[in-house]
């Protein structure tokens, strides 16, 4: 690629031939090099697992690079520490930075700072005030962090790193969280920085704001750089081939097979809205049917389903199952009703660490396996737990191990377990195969088409656009809380989803 | 399909082996050691035996109310709360059921303390749950409100009552037949016995061993200490309670639930578990026994003064942790939670017995208390404590010879320490 015309001007940073090794053997960087200049606004784009995350991190100074070198105004640096990146100029936002949300916006603004001993309020306020003013962004400096909107505690976050008057800025995925206004208020204030002067480094699955923001991007793809171009010569088709690569081919196969008759609405979602998370919104999902939401992180997904589920009290709108309305919003209504929920954070959400496979395994409807349904009978318990391990091929030496001593894929096995043995007709999956190993992901959504085949419905988020096309009938695309698209599979490709996702 | 049930068999056998072992066993060898320990340091002093049916009797009869209120505290945290108001709203109970007394009669006054306490802990469990407010902050609340309620009705004195129908339930006297605590006790050994020749893998399980273990101990006091089996009417109470708690803990739907809502309410209320219902029914439950443990100790002297059982929510607690129940909800066993209050009066019952100043006591007392805690948090396969990493470290420095079998995989507790 020709230089850009518009950099004369020695790079601020440059990466060269970067490689990083974790000790599990992940190879997540093989050879990236990248160069920023002052005054300029480069994107850095890419899909999960690229790499994105792994290069932030070493350019802010929290990983170091297993080979290749770091350099920062043309010295070679190795910094082992944020505080020495930032002490050096370079500030980053992180996705989720971590804010203290005790204290005030102020105070969050101004952490760390060791300027000066005395902390002197009225300046800092001034100061605060001052580049409010400059961003045209009005916030109180004396609000609890814990009172924002998250929209507003990432926009704390992105002062934080403004207020330091740092040469080179980092902003990981600053726009998930925030509003239309907010996101104008960042935009202008990047670009009136970068006439002054500063240098960003910019990473969205937005592809729409790359473009229109950057003036330079970097595709990486399996931890190489696939493209490196000024903006203005990139052809947005080739970005997402770029991104997603060649490898549709055998997903468009497997679907094949999936692809049977459908029946009766089971699950129909009438104008559901949740305020400030998502609009209004109506989908169903039929008798033995696989529809996919395709959906980019913080684009309302997980709050649909969450809502779908009852576990939202504030949402508006219906919900039905079958024939039956669900008039209560409670999960305990939506269970009884026939809903499954398999929660994006299993850890979290789905199972109890020191409690046995067999006893998360009878959770949901323990009732039903108990006499006169309120005395467990363990005997049953455990022959459910012993067919969940036969029929899903749980690895573990029984049913007695503690599910917190099983590995990703397995515990999540649990959790779809805890579903299977009961009336529920309906699964809504939230990213059932995060942070699974492959053999397990093969195994669910070998898992997923049997529900489908014995006519249950099933609903997955995922932002895994290739296991959406493997698994699913029809896929529904959400941008912003809105169902912007609905596809059939066979009519549709990773192409078009993620350009729908991201917003082309 | 064999060589899991192998693998199953040999898990399943260091069941009992688990349920012996220091960590979960811990307070019932601790009961054993301080007695033991009162025992000798009596017999060198040449005083009377510690162990007399007497004394024995004399503990249990102290200890019971405290262990009552033990029992329902268990329930209490096991779902992730915690409850310091119990003996402000026993002593307002108490104070109801005297002033009511002798004017209405025992049942009024005993349906109006039961009432009382059943609205502390309901207003205890709206405001944890259905308001959101810790519930430190809020049962600190009811603590100091309700003792102001106590305060206000007596207004700085004491009133007795003249009915004594509470103070002859109190100090009633029950006599197990000889001839039942025997069979008694041969029937649940034999019960033990069978249940682990029929289970599927025969082995030796945590309930079973508990259940030969109480068999062996009746079948002892029945044959040999036929004293011990005249015990007063709240000894009898805590001891079936007790019973019945463990026994509805551990094999009801209720009991399960109960644990699933303190140990993840996330993933409870996502099985579609009613976690408020658990958790306020659980304050409620705590408020009614109170109220009844109240009612109890008011009865045994016929009198309150504004100062009954001030500081006692201090000792239920720390009887509670002693016996190992997890301030952070999810785990607990009531049974254990009673020894941990029969630790406690031993204590101070050997004290007097062995007419040591009573100024050491709460020095004892504490240091036995964090000892406890302690220990449970430092042997703990999750918890964080040094000694745990130091431990894992030490391990890690040592060199080690080439691993036998998984020698160098990491134990769970070095995995704990790490993630």
């Amino acid at each position: 690629m020709p230089d850009n015309p518009d950099g004369p001007r020695e790079p601020i940073f440059v990466v060269s031939d970067v490689h990083k090794i974790y000790s599990s053997g992940t190879h997540a960087l093989r050879g990236v090099s990248l160069a920023v200049r002052p005054g300029s606004v480069h994107g850095l784009i890419g899909a999960n697992g690229a790499g994105k995350s792994t290069l932030i991190r070493i350019m802010s100074g929290v990983e170091t690079a297993t080979s290749g070198t770091v350099s920062w105004h043309g010295e070679p640096v190795s910094w082992t520490a944020p505080g020495q990146a930032l002490a050096a100029g370079l500030a980053a936002v992180h996705q989720h930075t971590p804010l203290v949300s005790t204290l005030s916006v102020l105070g969050n603004v101004f952490l760390g700072r060791k300027d000066s001993i005395r902390w002197d309020a009225a300046r800092r306020e001034a100061q605060l005030r001052a580049l409010c003013e400059r961003m045209d962004y009005d916030i109180h400096p004396q609000r609890t962090i814990g009172e924002l909107s998250t929209g507003g505690k990432q926009m704390v976050a992105i002062l934080q790193a403004l207020a330091r008057d740092a040469q080179f800025v980092l902003l990981d995925e600053p726009t998930a969280a925030l509003s239309p206004h907010e996101r104008d208020v960042l935009f202008r204030s990047i670009r009136r920085l970068r006439d002054q002067g500063t240098a960003f480094v910019y990473v969205s699955h937005f592809l729409d704001e790359i473009l229109d923001l950057t003036d330079r991007l970097t595709v990486l793809r399996d931890g190489q750089v696939i493209v490196d171009a000024a903006t203005s010569e990139v052809n947005k088709q080739d970005l997402v081939t770029a991104i997603v690569g060649q490898r549709l081919a055998p997903v468009e196969l497997q679907n094949a097979s999936s692809q049977g008759s459908t029946g009766e609405p089971l699950l129909v979602v009438d104008e559901l809205s949740s305020p400030g998370r998502f609009g209004p919104i109506s989908l169903t999902v039929h008798a033995g049917e696989v529809v996919g939401l395709a959906g980019l992180l913080g684009s309302g997904r997980t709050e649909l389903l969450e809502a779908i589920y009852g576990a939202d009290r504030s949402a508006s709108g219906s919900v039905r199952i079958g024939s039956h309305r669900l008039r209560h919003r409670s999960p305990r209504a939506a269970v009884r009703a026939g809903l499954a929920l398999v929660p994006e954070d299993r850890a979290r959400q789905g199972l109890l660490r020191d409690w046995e496979i067999w006893r998360n395994i009878s959770l949901p409807y323990l009732s039903s396996m108990s006499r006169r349904r309120l005395l467990p009978d363990r005997r049953r318990e455990r022959e459910v737990a012993d067919q969940a391990i036969a029929d899903l091929d749980i690895k573990t030496p029984s049913a007695d191990a503690p599910v917190g001593e099983l590995s990703g894929g397995n515990a999540q096995k649990v959790v779809f377990a805890k579903w299977l043995y009961g009336p529920a007709r309906v699964f809504l999956l939230d990213e059932p195969s995060a942070g699974v190993d492959v053999g397990a992901k093969a195994d669910i959504s070998q898992l997923i088409r049997r529900l489908a085949r014995a006519g249950q419905g099933v609903l997955i988020v995922s932002s895994e656009f290739e296991e959406l096309l493997g698994a699913c009938d029809r896929i529904l695309v959400i941008r912003r809380g809105q169902i912007i698209s609905e596809r059939p599979v066979v009519d549709t490709d990773l192409h078009e989803l993620t350009a729908l996702a991201s917003g082309l | 399909m064999t060589s899991g049930t192998a693998t199953a068999r040999q898990r399943g056998g260091s069941g009992w082996r688990r349920a012996l072992a220091p960590r979960s066993a811990g307070v019932v060898y601790a009961l054993f050691a301080l007695v033991l320990v009162l025992t000798i340091t009596s017999s060198v002093q040449s005083r009377p035996s510690y162990l007399s049916s007497v004394n024995v009797s004399n503990i249990l009869d102290q200890a019971s109310l405290t262990g009552i209120l033990a029992i329902f505290m268990t329930v209490v945290l096991i779902t992730g709360n915690f409850d310091l108001s119990v003996a402000s709203t026993a002593a307002l109970a108490g104070t109801v059921a005297l002033k009511l007394i002798d004017q209405h009669g025992a049942v009024l006054a005993l349906v109006a303390a039961l009432l009382t306490g059943v609205l502390v802990g309901l207003i205890n469990g709206v405001l944890v749950q259905k308001v959101g407010v810790n519930s430190f902050i809020v049962t600190l609340g009811t603590l100091t409100a309700v003792r102001g309620v106590v305060e206000a009705i007596l207004n700085g004195q004491s009133i007795t009552a003249t009915d004594a129908v509470f103070e002859r339930f109190e100090t009633a006297h029950w006599t197990m037949p000889q001839g039942l605590a025997i069979g008694g006790g041969t029937v649940l050994i034999a019960a033990g016995v069978a249940f682990t020749v029929r289970a599927r893998l025969r082995q030796l399980t945590a309930g079973n061993v508990m259940l030969m273990g109480a068999g062996a101990v009746l079948l002892a006091i029945g044959a040999f200490r036929p004293l011990l089996l005249d015990e007063t009417a709240p000894v009898w109470l805590m001891l079936g309670i007790t019973v019945v708690t463990s026994l509805v803990l551990r094999y009801t739907v209720v009991g399960r639930n109960l644990y699933a809502v303190g140990g993840n309410p996330e993933a409870a209320r996502l099985s579609g578990i009613n976690i408020d219902r658990y958790k306020m029914g659980a304050f409620v439950l705590n408020g009614f026994v109170a109220a009844a443990v109240g009612v109890l100790y008011a009865g045994k002297f016929d009198s309150v003064d504004p100062t009954v059982l001030t500081g006692s929510e201090l000792t239920v607690i720390a009887a509670a942790v002693l016996g190992g129940t997890s301030p952070f909800g999810g785990s607990g066993y009531v049974a254990k939670s009673v020894i941990g209050t029969l630790i406690l009066f031993t204590l101070s019952n050997g004290f007097n017995v062995l007419n040591i100043g009573s100024n050491y006591q709460d020095v004892v007392q504490g240091a036995v208390l964090v000892a406890a805690a302690s220990l449970y948090t430092a042997t703990s396969t999750r918890g964080r404590g040094f000694i745990t990493s130091a431990l894992a470290r030490r391990r890690k420095a040592k060199p080690q010879p080439p691993p036998v079998t998984g020698a160098g995989q990491p134990s769970p507790a070095e995995l704990g320490t790490r993630s």
